[in-house]
């Protein structure tokens, strides 16, 4: 166990707690889960498609994301992850992974053995209800994605997915005031959205024009909410955060 | 990989590429350009007889390198 891993894990604590609430035994014994912390760089791997991992990664700084790759270098991402995810937990009980984890940005992650969390979960079954309902919130966002993948145009997926990454953000403190750093490329976007990356470009222009958001330097400012929300079709029932912001 | 800027002109206004994107080569940006132009066709779904996308491909120095228009025209072929 490295020196800091009980203040890393206290990103899974505020995480878990923003969508479930945890008692003060649930609470230290997450801090006390074992866990080494590691970097790993933008665009490498953190677990591979088929591969049998014995651990989940909690993310503590950056962004990682899930995706699958087709023929030709064809990559759809799936879902992205930001501090305080356990994007591999379902690798607790599926033990071949069917897609790859990789770092988006340079990230740190914590490793954290399955055992003890299997462990835990017998041992406290109300964590093991909070770590369920984030694994089907997990699954809530899919939904999400796989409708904006095939029925929403351009602009309302994009501003669907910059609006869900506020919330998401907000919710775990790395986000105020309709503001916050959004470190992916433009690549990043279009292999997420099922656009192309000149497409993208033109959205995003479009987006500025319409005076919705400005993208500058890798920080994202929505100057009108309630408009993004509107292009975008958002209800944000489906991220079942505790405490919704509301504008 | 170099940038390049696709000035996209929908029929009617020009958006400039303040932005840039970066391809392989002068060929991943010509085929750049002519991919996105259903894409922007379908977003927008025109009314009227005819409408021209036209999609312009300019390199790191400004000059323009390359031009693809998709031109959709509709005919009523019943009087309403």
């Amino acid at each position: 166990m490295t020196a800091d891993a009980s203040f890393d894990l206290g990103m899974l604590v505020r995480k878990l707690e923003s969508i479930a609430p945890l008692s003060d035994e649930e609470r230290g014994a997450i801090l006390r889960l074992p866990a080494t912390t590691k970097v790993v760089h933008p665009q490498q791997d953190i677990v591979r498609d088929k591969e049998q991992p014995t651990q989940s990664c909690l993310v503590l700084e950056g962004w990682a994301y899930r995706y699958k790759m087709l023929h030709e270098g064809k990559r759809q991402i799936l879902s992205l992850h930001i501090p305080g995810d356990i994007p591999d937990l379902h690798s607790l009980h599926l033990p071949v992974m069917d897609h790859s984890l990789g770092a988006l940005t340079h990230c740190r992650v914590a490793l954290i053995p399955h055992e003890p969390i299997r462990e835990l979960t017998l041992r406290l079954p109300s964590l093991s209800a909070a770590l369920w309902r984030d694994t089907l919130v997990g699954a809530a966002g899919f939904r999400e994605w796989m409708t904006g993948l095939g029925r929403r145009d351009a602009i309302g997926r994009l501003s669907h997915f910059l609006c869900e990454l506020y919330l998401r953000l907000e919710a775990v403190g790395l986000a105020e005031g309709y503001r916050y750093r959004l470190p992916i490329t433009q690549a990043d976007m279009s292999d997420a959205m099922g656009l192309s990356n000149v497409h993208v470009n033109r959205v995003l222009q479009e987006m500025r024009g319409r005076e919705l958001i400005t993208l500058s330097g890798g920080h994202l400012t929505i100057h009108d909410w309630p408009a993004l929300t509107r292009a975008a079709e958002f209800d944000p029932t489906y991220l079942h955060i505790r405490k919704v912001v509301d504008d | 990989m170099p940038r390049y800027f696709f000035d996209i002109d929908d029929g009617a206004r020009t958006i400039r590429d303040q932005v840039g994107t970066d391809c392989a080569d002068d060929k991943a940006a010509y085929d750049a350009a002519i991919g996105v132009l259903p894409n922007i066709a379908r977003d927008i779904l025109p009314d009227g007889q005819r409408r021209d996308f036209i999609a312009t491909v300019k390199d790191q120095s400004g000059e323009a390198v390359f031009r693809a228009t998709l031109s959709l025209r509709t005919e009523r072929l019943r009087s309403a």
